[in-house]
C-alpha cells in the first residue's frame, strides 16, 4: 500500500490553522497588546510600519534575526543554542490541540486526555525557557531563570487543578470535547473558576502584576540578558505565543471555544472569526491587568500563590465536584 | 502618622556651648563661615564636634572642604546643627597631611572624608574606607587634583587596571554588579551588591564615573562664567545650584539683591521642583514595574517644562540666575498661561495622591522597604525629602530662609515612617506647596528693578551658603582672592549625603528592593560626582 500524500492535512499544518496561522495570529495580538497598553498609557504606540503600526512585531522580529548572533564563552553550547527554538516549537505544537476552525489541526489527534498533554507542553517550554537562561552563565540570566523556575512550578499546580473544573463539567479531559459541550459558556456556570484561572494565567504567563522574572530594574534582561539576534527573537516569539496559547487556552475552557452562531457560508470562516475574537478580548483583559498594577516582589508572587490562589483553586474543584455530582441532577 | 509637624522648641546656642567647654584652646570668629567659624588645632576639632553632638542630637557635618594654603591644607567641617551653621577650621601642613577621622563621632562624615583625600591627599586616620572614591582607576599616585601646584596637562593617567575577576558563584552567595550601566540606573555609577539568595547582605559603592571636575574647572574662569559652569553640576536641579552659587558670591561682594528678583527665583527655583518631584514620582513607578504611573506623571511634567521655557526661554537650563538679580523679568503677559497650568496640574493632585497613598501594589512594594529610623537618619546627616520622610524636619527654606522664603507662607511636610512609601509621599506633598508658592509668589510680587549691577571683581573673601534643592540641602562655599577668579569653589550636593542612606537600609532587604529604595532618594550621579 502506498501512502497517499494528503494535501488538505499539509495545508492544515502549514497554513491554516496550523503554523502560519498562529504566527499571525501571534503577531496581531502583540499588536494589540502594545496598543492597548500605549492607549491606557496616553502613549499612541506603534504606528509607523503598516497602517496603524499593525506590521511592527514583524518588523522587530525581522530586525532582530538580521542582528549579530552573540554566544558568551562561559555558555553551555547546546542548551544555549537550541533551547529557545525548541520551546518555541513546542508551544506551536500545544496550539495543535486546540480546535481553532471547529476542529483542532490535525483532526485525528485530539484523543480523550489532551487537556493534560498540551498543559505539560505548557510546562516543557516553560522549563526550556529556564533551562536556556540558565546555561547562558550569566548573574543576571541566573536570577531571571531561578524565577521563573519558582514561579511556573508554583502556579502550574492550581492551572492544574482550575483547568479540571470544566473538565469535570463537561465530564471528559478531551478539549474538543469540552469546547463543544458549552451550550451554555462555563465562564456562567463557574464564574469563581474563571477569574482565578486568570489570575493565575496571568502569573504562568510572567505578565503583570507578576512579570518578576523580567523585572528590568532587577535583573537587566532576566533569562534574556545573554542572547542575541535570532535566538533572542525566537524567545520573544515564544513568550507572545504563550500569551496566545493562554488566551486560546481560557478561550477552550471558558468561553465555548470556536463555537458561536453561524450566519451564513462556512462553518469554518464563522468559527475562527469567534475564536480571534475571544482570544482578542482575553488578550485585552490580560493587558488592562498588566498596565494597572505595580509589580509585585517575588515572595509576595509566591505567597498569593500558596497563601489564596492554591487554596482558592482546591476549594473551586471541590464545589465543582460537588455541584456536578449532587446538584445538576436535581435541575 | 503623617504631616507631623515637629516645632523644635530648643533653643540651644551652639557657640557658647563650646565656648564653655573649650573657650580657651579655640577661637571663635563669630560671623564668618555661617554663624562662627571656630580654628582648632591640634586635633581639636574632634573635640569641639563632639560638644556639639552631645548638645544637640541635630548636628550633622554638611560637608568637608579641602583647602590649599601654600604650605599647609586648610580643611574645614561644615556642622549643620538644629539653629545654626558653624564651621570648624583645622589646619595640616601639606607634606605630612594627616588628621584624625570624625567618623566614629558621626558616621555620615565618612564620604566626605574619602573625597577630601582624593582630591587633597588628606589621610583621615582611623577612617576605614580607602582608594580611589572620586577618580578613576586611572588616575596616578601622587597628584591631587585640587592642590595649586597640579597642571592638568602634565597628568598622566595610568593604563587601565585589570578588569574585576568575575568570581564564580559560590554556594547560594552571588555578586551582583548593579552599574555603571544598569536600567535601573539612569545615570553611571557602580553599586556591587552581595546577595545570598535574594538577600544583599553587602553593597559596596564607587562613585566619580562622571567626574568632570567641574569644581577645579571653575577656578579658571571667571564669577559670571562660573555662574552656568555650576549650573551644569545636574540637569534636572539646575536652577538650584546656579543660586546657590550666586548667593554665595553675592555674600563677599555683600550685594543687596532687589526684592522682585527674590520673588522671580523664588518662583524659577519653585517650578524647578515641581518638575523635579514630578519626574522622580513618576520613575519610581518604572522602577516597581508601574509604567502606566511613569507615564501619567511623565505627561503633567510636560507643561510645567513648557512654563520654565516660558519664564527663562530656555525648557532645560534655564539660566535665570546671575550675580546680582536674575536676567529675565516675567512678562504681564505670561502670568495668566501660568495660573491656569498650575490651577490644571492641582486639579490632577487627588488622584496621584490616591495613587500613591492607596494603590494596593504600590503599597506592597513600598511600605516598609528601605526603612530609614530617625536615629540613623540623624547619625548619617541625610539631607531633604529622606531626612523629612525619617521624622527629621530640616528644610532649609525654613530653617534659614534665603530669597523670598521668609515672607512666603508654606507647610514643611514631616513624615514618621522613614520608608520608600514616606519619601515619595514627601515629595508628593511638596508638589502641591510648590503650586502654593509659586501662586503666592506671583500674587504677591514687587515692582522694581529684577536686578542691580554687580562688580565682576570680588574682594577678598570667603563665604558659605546653604539652599534647599529638590533633593535635599545643597551647600557651596566660594573662596576670593581679589580677582575676577574664584580662589576655591566647592559644592556638596544632596545626593552626596544621601547615599550612606541607601547603603545602610539595603542590607538585610531583598534584591527586588533595592531599586525602589534606591530611586527614593531621588539619586543624581552627574550631582554627585560634579
Amino acid at each position: 500500500m502506498t501512502p497517499m500524500i494528503d494535501f488538505d492535512l499539509i495545508l492544515r499544518i502549514l497554513i491554516f490553522p496550523g503554523f502560519t496561522f498562529v504566527l499571525l495570529l501571534t503577531l496581531f495580538c502583540d499588536w494589540v497588546e502594545r496598543k492597548i497598553d500605549a492607549r491606557i498609557q496616553n502613549r499612541i504606540g506603534p504606528m509607523v510600519a503598516g497602517p496603524a503600526g499593525l506590521f511592527q512585531p514583524l518588523a522587530d522580529f525581522i530586525k532582530l534575526l538580521t542582528k549579530e548572533d552573540i554566544e558568551p564563552r562561559n555558555a553551555k553550547r547546546i542548551i544555549f543554542n537550541f533551547a529557545p527554538l525548541v520551546a518555541f516549537t513546542i508551544m506551536v505544537f500545544a496550539m495543535c490541540f486546540l480546535p481553532i476552525d471547529g476542529a483542532s489541526v490535525l483532526s485525528t489527534t485530539g484523543f480523550s486526555g489532551d487537556l493534560i498533554v498540551i498543559l505539560t507542553f505548557s510546562t516543557v517550554a516553560s522549563f526550556l525557557l529556564f533551562l536556556s537562561g540558565w546555561a547562558s552563565c550569566n548573574p543576571y540570566g541566573t536570577i531571571g531563570s531561578a524565577r521563573v523556575l519558582t514561579q511556573f512550578l508554583g502556579y502550574d499546580i492550581p492551572i492544574f487543578m482550575l483547568a479540571l473544573t470544566p473538565a469535570f463539567i463537561a465530564g471528559s479531559l478531551s478539549i474538543f470535547v469540552i469546547a463543544s459541550d458549552q451550550t451554555i459558556p462555563y465562564i456562567l456556570l463557574a464564574p469563581w473558576a474563571f477569574v482565578l484561572f486568570m489570575i493565575a494565567m496571568q502569573a504562568e504567563l510572567e505578565k503583570g502584576p507578576f512579570d518578576v522574572p523580567d523585572a528590568e530594574s532587577e535583573v537587566v534582561g532576566g533569562l534574556e540578558t545573554e542572547y542575541t539576534g535570532g535566538k533572542l527573537a525566537f524567545l520573544h516569539l515564544t513568550r507572545d505565543v504563550q500569551v496566545v496559547f493562554g488566551a486560546a487556552l481560557v478561550v477552550e475552557l471558558f468561553l465555548a471555544g470556536p463555537y458561536g452562531p453561524v450566519f451564513f457560508g462556512l462553518t469554518a470562516f464563522w468559527y475562527s472569526l469567534w475564536f480571534v475574537l475571544k482570544v482578542l478580548v482575553i488578550v485585552i483583559v490580560a493587558e488592562y491587568i498588566t498596565t494597572l498594577f505595580a509589580r509585585l516582589r517575588i515572595d509576595q508572587v509566591l505567597r498569593a500563590n500558596w497563601r489564596v490562589v492554591l487554596p482558592a483553586a482546591i476549594l473551586s474543584l471541590m464545589l465543582t465536584v460537588v455541584l456536578v455530582t449532587w446538584v445538576r441532577p436535581l435541575v | 502618622m503623617r504631616r507631623q509637624n515637629q516645632t523644635s522648641t530648643n533653643k540651644i546656642d551652639i557657640v557658647k556651648v563650646v565656648e564653655d567647654k573649650l573657650g580657651d584652646s579655640v577661637q571663635i570668629q563669630l560671623g564668618q563661615l555661617g554663624k562662627a567659624a571656630i580654628v582648632t588645632k591640634n586635633g581639636l576639632h574632634r573635640d569641639v564636634l563632639q560638644a556639639m553632638v552631645d548638645a544637640d542630637e541635630k548636628t550633622a557635618v554638611v560637608a568637608i572642604t579641602g583647602l590649599d594654603l601654600g604650605a599647609n591644607l586648610g580643611i574645614l567641617y561644615h556642622i549643620r546643627t538644629s539653629n545654626a551653621f558653624i564651621t570648624i577650621r583645622a589646619e595640616v601642613p601639606k607634606d605630612t597631611p594627616k588628621i584624625k577621622t570624625v567618623t566614629d563621632i558621626i558616621p555620615g562624615a565618612v564620604f566626605h572624608e574619602l573625597e577630601v583625600s582624593d582630591l587633597f591627599g588628606v589621610i583621615f586616620e582611623g577612617n576605614e574606607l580607602q582608594g580611589h572614591f572620586v577618580l578613576s582607576e586611572y588616575w596616578p599616585e601622587g597628584v591631587y587634583p585640587l592642590r595649586k601646584d597640579v597642571k592638568a596637562s602634565e597628568i598622566k593617567l595610568n593604563p587601565a587596571p585589570a578588569g574585576e575577576e568575575t568570581q564564580p558563584a559560590t554556594g547560594k552567595v552571588v555578586k551582583i554588579i548593579i552599574g555603571p550601566q544598569h536600567p535601573a540606573l539612569l545615570e553611571p555609577e557602580k553599586f556591587a551588591v552581595t546577595v545570598e539568595g535574594e538577600t544583599v547582605t553587602k553593597v559596596e559603592p564607587r562613585i566619580g564615573y562622571v567626574h568632570r571636575g567641574i569644581e577645579k574647572a571653575a577656578e579658571s574662569r571667571t564669577y559670571l562664567q562660573d555662574v552656568y559652569l555650576v549650573e551644569r553640576i545636574c540637569g534636572i536641579c539646575n536652577t538650584i545650584h546656579a543660586c546657590d552659587f550666586v548667593e554665595c558670591v553675592e555674600k563677599i561682594l555683600k550685594t543687596e539683591v532687589p526684592p522682585r528678583a527674590k520673588y522671580l527665583r523664588v518662583i524659577a527655583l519653585e517650578l524647578n521642583r515641581l518638575h523635579s518631584h514630578l519626574l522622580t514620582l513618576g520613575h519610581a513607578g518604572l522602577e516597581i514595574g508601574y509604567e502606566t504611573l511613569f507615564q501619567y506623571f511623565w505627561r503633567d511634567r510636560e507643561p510645567i517644562m513648557d512654563l520654565i521655557e516660558l519664564t527663562s526661554g530656555n525648557r532645560v537650563y534655564s539660566s535665570l540666575m546671575t550675580v546680582g538679580g536674575v536676567r529675565r523679568d516675567l512678562r504681564e503677559t505670561d502670568i495668566p498661561k501660568i495660573k491656569t497650568t498650575l490651577v490644571d496640574l492641582r486639579k490632577k493632585l487627588p488622584f496621584y495622591r490616591k495613587v500613591y497613598e492607596g494603590e494596593p501594589s504600590i503599597r506592597a512594594r513600598m511600605q516598609n522597604v528601605g526603612v530609614l529610623k530617625r536615629e540613623d537618619a540623624l547619625k548619617l546627616c541625610v539631607v531633604g525629602p529622606v531626612a523629612r520622610g525619617s521624622g527629621v524636619n530640616i528644610d532649609v527654606r525654613k530653617d534659614e530662609p534665603y530669597e523670598a522664603y521668609g515672607e512666603i507662607p508654606f507647610k514643611e511636610i514631616v513624615y514618621t515612617e522613614g520608608d520608600t512609601w514616606a519619601r515619595m509621599n514627601v515629595r508628593m506633598d511638596e508638589v502641591e506647596e510648590s503650586i502654593n508658592i509659586i501662586e503666592y509668589a506671583i500674587d504677591h510680587l514687587p515692582a522694581g528693578p529684577f536686578r542691580v549691577k554687580a562688580p565682576r571683581v570680588v574682594p577678598v573673601g570667603e563665604a558659605v551658603n546653604r539652599v534647599e534643592a529638590p533633593r535635599g540641602e545643597l551647600f557651596c562655599y566660594v573662596r576670593s582672592n581679589g580677582t575676577a577668579f574664584p580662589e576655591r569653589v566647592k559644592v556638596r550636593t544632596p545626593t552626596y549625603a544621601n547615599i550612606p542612606a541607601f547603603l545602610k537600609t539595603a542590607i538585610g532587604e531583598n534584591i527586588a528592593d533595592v531599586p525602589p529604595n534606591f530611586v527614593s532618594l531621588d539619586p543624581c550621579f552627574s550631582c554627585t560626582d560634579r
